[in-house]
């Protein structure tokens, strides 16, 4: 618990830089102040992919090698995922509204695919919840986060294949097309938000560890009746 | 026995249990047309041409209610089915493909027979040379969500809230098969290429072909 504690101290401190970083950036001539929603909205969403693509690897070496701790970092980073996918789908409506003049547009294929995303991982946490087992539970979710994954790619790609209101990539590889102090600021909100995502997901696989230990020891009787501990029964 | 022929044994079981019930053309895809039927009454007088959001609906209706059609034999399989085709030896794969092969041909004449109920309920201004085109789009969509739903199902299977479940994992899952087949005819009329949508269905399929054959031992333990 004590590691998740630093960890989020630093989360903290890098994302008041950040955030110090985002404000003093040059604003783009037509988004004006709005501009830093970007160094939110971006740095979520790319967070979201990778939290979603963690859960996919986690799945995969579940079924691989059927060891607990890789479900445990499937279910955090899907949660976690979920999370900073609202927060950037919602930091996208702010911006939208005051950009676009519209905060969501349904012909928008980005907007649109974005928010499939997170049904199909509000499914995948569903489908946990209805699963009492745990090696039930860990098994079918292991195949729904393996298979899941096929959404990630085409919610990246979405903006390419359709022109629709959403704009394309402005950092790809033949070069970028923000000013260098932007993509400076917006680097240094990535790693901030990447150190609070690896924060919450240590902290959420440590209550993970605890709930399954805590499963372990009232499994036989269900939750009414709790074996007698060891230390209870050296008192009597 | 190869693996092929465990799959047509399979599809075959399948569509005779279909042949004896008849669920899919004799109660949902009734249930489908009055779908459609309701949403071209409830089109707004404003909507000048209701023809023009036909092919939308179309697909939306297919798709929804064509999860009813690919769950329906996970949702009703037996504990003492799923054990003695193990005790027979039946490789999962063959049952993932079989299984998966059998709701892609009901969901198939399904989806045919609802385009043209679509047509003929919103007589939609379809692009010059459209049958083609809509027909491979409609047979792309239709094996995607049957091997969609046939993962689904088994994901879902003995759950208490197995049918909600289950649609819920499969509509969001189903999103790159909608707007793949929907563009096909949207591109036509707009006298854009296709085989960019075209190849998104195939990529699909291929790609739960692959997850469901790769993944049917594990979904085959998962699900007892």
């Amino acid at each position: 618990m004590r590691r998740v504690q630093i960890m989020l101290l630093i989360a903290a401190l890098a994302l008041t830089g950040g955030g110090y970083l985002a404000l003093t950036a040059p604003l783009d001539d037509l988004q004006g102040e709005f501009t830093a929603m970007l160094y939110i909205h971006v740095p979520t969403l790319w967070l979201a992919f990778l939290a979603f693509g963690i859960t996919a690897l986690g799945s995969i070496m579940y079924l691989i090698g059927k060891k607990p701790r890789w479900d445990r970092a499937a279910e955090a980073s899907a949660e976690i995922g979920v999370l900073f996918a609202v927060v950037g789908v919602f930091t996208g409506m702010v911006w939208g509204q005051a950009v676009w003049g519209q905060a969501w547009d349904w012909g928008d294929a980005r907007l649109a695919t974005t928010a499939v995303m997170i049904f199909v991982y509000i499914g995948y946490l569903a489908l946990r919840r209805a699963i009492p087992d745990p090696d039930v539970r860990a098994r079918r979710s292991a195949i729904l986060g393996t298979i899941a994954v096929i959404q990630v790619p085409l919610v990246y790609f979405s903006v390419n294949l359709f022109r629709t209101l959403h704009q394309t990539q402005s950092i790809r590889p033949d070069g970028s097309t923000m000013d260098p102090a932007m993509v400076v600021a917006l680097v240094v909100n990535v790693v901030a938000f990447t150190i609070l995502f690896a924060a919450l997901f240590m902290g959420r696989t440590y209550v993970a560890r605890l709930e399954a230990a805590r499963a372990t020891e009232t499994a036989p009787a269900g939750e009414s009746v709790s074996p007698p501990r060891l230390k209870e029964i050296e008192d009597v | 026995m190869s693996l092929w022929k465990q799959s047509t044994e399979v599809m075959r079981v399948d569509l005779v249990v279909e042949q004896r019930i008849g669920d899919t053309f004799r109660i949902v895809l009734p249930f489908a047309v009055v779908a459609l039927m309701i949403f071209s009454l409830a089109t707004p007088a404003s909507v000048s041409d209701v023809g023009d959001v036909g092919t939308a609906v179309f697909w939306g209706i297919a798709i929804l209610y064509g999860m009813q059609v690919a769950l329906r034999t996970s949702m009703s399989e037996t504990e003492q089915r799923k054990d003695i085709a193990i005790l027979l030896g039946l490789d999962p794969a063959a049952r993932f493909l079989g299984r998966s092969m059998a709701a892609a041909l009901l969901l198939t004449g399904f989806m045919a027979v609802l385009f043209v109920a679509m047509v003929i309920l919103f007589s939609p201004d379809l692009p010059g040379g459209w049958a083609w085109p809509t027909g491979l789009a409609i047979l792309l969509a239709a094996v995607g969500l049957a091997m969609l739903a046939t993962l689904a199902g088994e994901v879902a299977s003995g759950l208490r809230n197995r049918s909600a479940l289950a649609s819920l994992l499969i509509a969001p899952l189903a999103i790159p098969l909608v707007i793949g087949a929907s563009q096909v005819l949207e591109s036509m009329a707009g006298d854009d290429g296709i085989l960019i949508w075209i190849l998104l269905l195939i990529t699909t399929d291929l790609a739960l072909l692959v997850a469901g054959v790769g993944l049917s031992r594990p979904l085959e333990e998962a699900s007892r």
